[in-house]
């Protein structure tokens, strides 16, 4: 889009998409019905999702090669519906599922644009480690997942509103960014490597003039331990208490005073 | 007509693409072949002839059992695909091909050879790296993503089949995996820390360029991260899941056909990439003295020569995989547990904070002693921690052959001496 003529069709693409965003969400949160209605619902709801998302796509901009294009379109559309999908799901083990696709989605994005470092580390953490722990309690405390209070959502309307109006202004902001001065903020193509195609660039040329692709990795870490030294201690600190808060509550064994029952003697 | 060629897919692409197809192509039939060879080397230990019949299809000419695998592939591809009515069908499907596909997505940022000499008639110019994505920065931490990707594939396959075996064979497996990537991570953390990148190929030609392989100077290092993949690849001592006799099996116990093949070739992949880490980040890689070099590959004779060693080594690296299976018994789940977290972890820490002092203080030690001096302090001060770990672990861990029940003090028992008064 240009920043001042083509607006208007882009504005008005876009409001469309996040009200068909609003009234697929809203269709398809769950609110505890059943039967003929609710999968009516859940069928329209669906369909205007799909609408919804041709349309941001539709005024979205372009990224350069084809390759790119069709990468990022295929793992930002698995992290938007995994993430949809995640609230709308009715199962808790299912929404864990796809909240780990969502964080997949995410991922590739970062990858795609060149934040190698964050789209692994999203995987490592958040997939890898934070989401199994989940997934353990999950099984563990309801096998099958039917609780009344996951059949139901408390706010559909207001959230499933909020929610399309938010990625709206998000996505209209983040447009008009973008759409500022040339290679500025245009979506570098720094996943020539990973995605293929683009120019035929050798690896040094690439390299010289690409801020990010050289030692990316050292520089984030030269960043995180020079400038937000204090910041990174802080959450070092903050992760030792709570380490230590959880071995507390852990280590609270049956033989401490007053807690073990005694052994009643029966009479023979 | 510009546009059309533009569509076309780039050279990157084309290059990316082929080493794909090499890579998966190589691996599949290298796991259906080593297979075989685990069965050989079974059969060799306990004395047996192993798989020897079987050769080409309609003759009798015998090959010393190479069609073993063809049959195997073939009989349990062709075995009938049986679902149980119990199950959650989507991910009980779904639980398979997460773990294969993440156990072959890894491959991305593991390089299987040094790299070729220019190619001008196919329009490369510069060295080709043999790696599938040479630009990804963080190729260990990639590994590492998919490696924990993994648990999802063992969870999954537990919770779907709906049989409470198979859950806790489930919960068994994915405790394992995510008990022993703290080891696994720790061990990584003292290579990238010595060669100073997050890229495999850079720690190869490190450890090339000094001549002194990793798993000289981080001896503990070396240790944790061989037994912490072990126990990430499921193998023997830590094959829990295939424990049929006193477990009832493990996550696949309810899989049958292509979806239990899908898990075992998974899993064997697993050891081939551990086999792979194992040569690339401590045993030198393509490197050997006096073979290999140790600079640019400028003919075809050193890339192909460097692609022998590497692969010679990683083959070695498997058979001694083999051989520990028929070596070692399994271990007990808390036995497994202890060792992880009481011994490996504190090991693996030590081996971190020496790796960093050292590093830390090299520029001190060159100044003070000399290059050569130098060197043999840095790679001595490793090994005098090496051997006080081992003391220490020796002397302080509990004796874990007691196999007699443990006694706790803890409700059950409470109720236990209830009933026995």
């Amino acid at each position: 889009m240009s920043p001042d003529g083509g607006l208007s069709t882009t504005g008005s693409l876009l409001a469309m998409a996040v009200g068909c965003a609003a009234a697929s969400l809203w269709l398809l949160l769950p609110r505890g019905e059943s039967g003929m209605r609710e999968r009516a619902a859940r069928r329209f709801g669906t369909l205007l999702g799909a609408v919804s998302l041709t349309l941001f796509v539709a005024c979205g901009r372009r990224l350069g090669g084809i390759g790119e294009e069709v990468i990022f379109l295929v793992v930002s559309l698995v992290a938007v519906v995994g993430a949809a999908a995640t609230v709308v799901t009715r199962s808790p083990v299912y929404a864990a599922i796809w909240f780990a696709l969502a964080l997949a989605g995410v991922a590739g994005v970062m990858l795609v644009i060149g934040a190698q470092f964050l789209g692994v580390a999203t995987i490592v953490v958040y997939a890898g480690a934070i989401l199994v722990m989940f997934l353990f309690v999950l099984m563990l405390a309801q096998p099958t997942g039917m609780a009344a209070y996951d059949r139901v959502s408390n706010e559909p309307l207001l959230s499933a509103v909020t929610g399309a109006v938010l990625l709206g202004l998000l996505t209209l902001f983040i447009g008009r960014l973008s759409a500022g001065p040339a290679d500025c903020c245009s979506f570098p193509l720094k996943a020539t490597a990973l995605a293929g195609g683009g120019t035929a660039v050798t690896g040094q040329a690439r390299q010289d003039t690409d801020p990010l692709a050289a030692d990316h990795v050292a520089r984030l870490g030269g960043e995180l331990f020079g400038r937000h030294l204090l910041a990174v201690e802080a959450a070092g600190v903050l992760l030792l208490v709570a380490l230590v808060g959880s071995i507390a509550i852990v280590s609270r064994t049956p033989t401490e005073e007053g807690t073990v029952p005694q052994p009643r003697r029966v009479a023979p | 007509m510009t546009s059309l060629v533009s569509l076309l897919p780039s050279l990157a692409t084309v290059t990316a693409l082929v080493k794909i197809g090499l890579l998966i192509g190589g691996l599949m039939t290298a796991a259906a072949y080593l297979v075989l060879v685990e069965r050989w080397m079974a059969a060799w230990v306990q004395d047996r002839k192993g798989p020897n019949r079987v050769g080409i299809p309609l003759t009798k000419i015998r090959l010393f059992g190479l069609g073993q695998p063809l049959a195997d592939g073939l009989k349990i591809i062709l075995k009938e695909d049986f679902t149980p009515k119990h199950v959650d069908k989507v991910l009980y499907a779904a639980a398979p091909l997460v773990l294969l596909a993440a156990s072959l997505a890894i491959f991305a940022a593991i390089p299987f050879g040094s790299s070729l000499p220019p190619i001008p008639a196919l329009g490369l110019t510069g060295e080709e790296p043999l790696l599938v994505a040479p630009n990804l920065d963080v190729g260990v931490l990639w590994v590492f993503a998919l490696s924990s990707i993994a648990v999802y594939g063992v969870l999954l396959g537990g919770w779907a089949s709906n049989n409470k075996y198979g859950f806790l064979g489930g919960l068994r497996s994915s405790a394992q995996l995510v008990a022993y990537e703290i080891p696994l991570g720790l061990g990584l953390l003292g290579v990238v820390l010595a060669a100073g990148s997050l890229k495999l190929d850079v720690i190869m030609n490190a450890q090339a360029e000094s001549g002194v392989w990793y798993a000289f100077a981080q001896p503990l290092g070396f240790i944790v991260f061989l037994v912490a993949s072990f126990a990430e690849a499921a193998r023997l001592p830590f094959d829990l899941p295939e424990a049929e006799q006193e477990l009832v099996g493990g996550y696949h116990t309810e899989y049958s056909g292509i979806k239990l093949l899908l898990f075992l070739v998974s899993e064997f992949l697993h050891m081939v990439t551990a086999a792979f880490l194992i040569v690339i980040m401590f045993l030198g890689g393509w490197h050997l003295w006096g073979v290999t070099g140790s600079g640019a590959v400028e003919t075809w004779l050193t890339a192909i020569v460097r692609c022998a060693v590497l692969s010679a080594k990683i083959f070695g690296v498997i058979l001694f995989f083999m051989l520990v299976r028929w070596s070692w018994p399994r271990f007990r789940f808390d036995q497994l547990m202890n060792l992880a977290w009481k011994v490996m972890l504190p090991l693996g820490l030590a081996n971190l904070v020496t790796v960093a002092t050292v590093q830390e203080f090299r520029p001190q030690l060159v100044a003070a002693l000399g290059a050569d001096a130098a060197g043999w302090v840095a790679v001595m001060i490793p090994w005098g921690v090496f051997f006080a770990g081992w003391i220490a672990a020796g002397l302080l861990t509990p004796s874990g052959t007691d196999n007699r029940p443990i006694r706790t003090h803890g409700p059950l028992d409470v109720e236990h001496e209830l009933v026995e008064v």
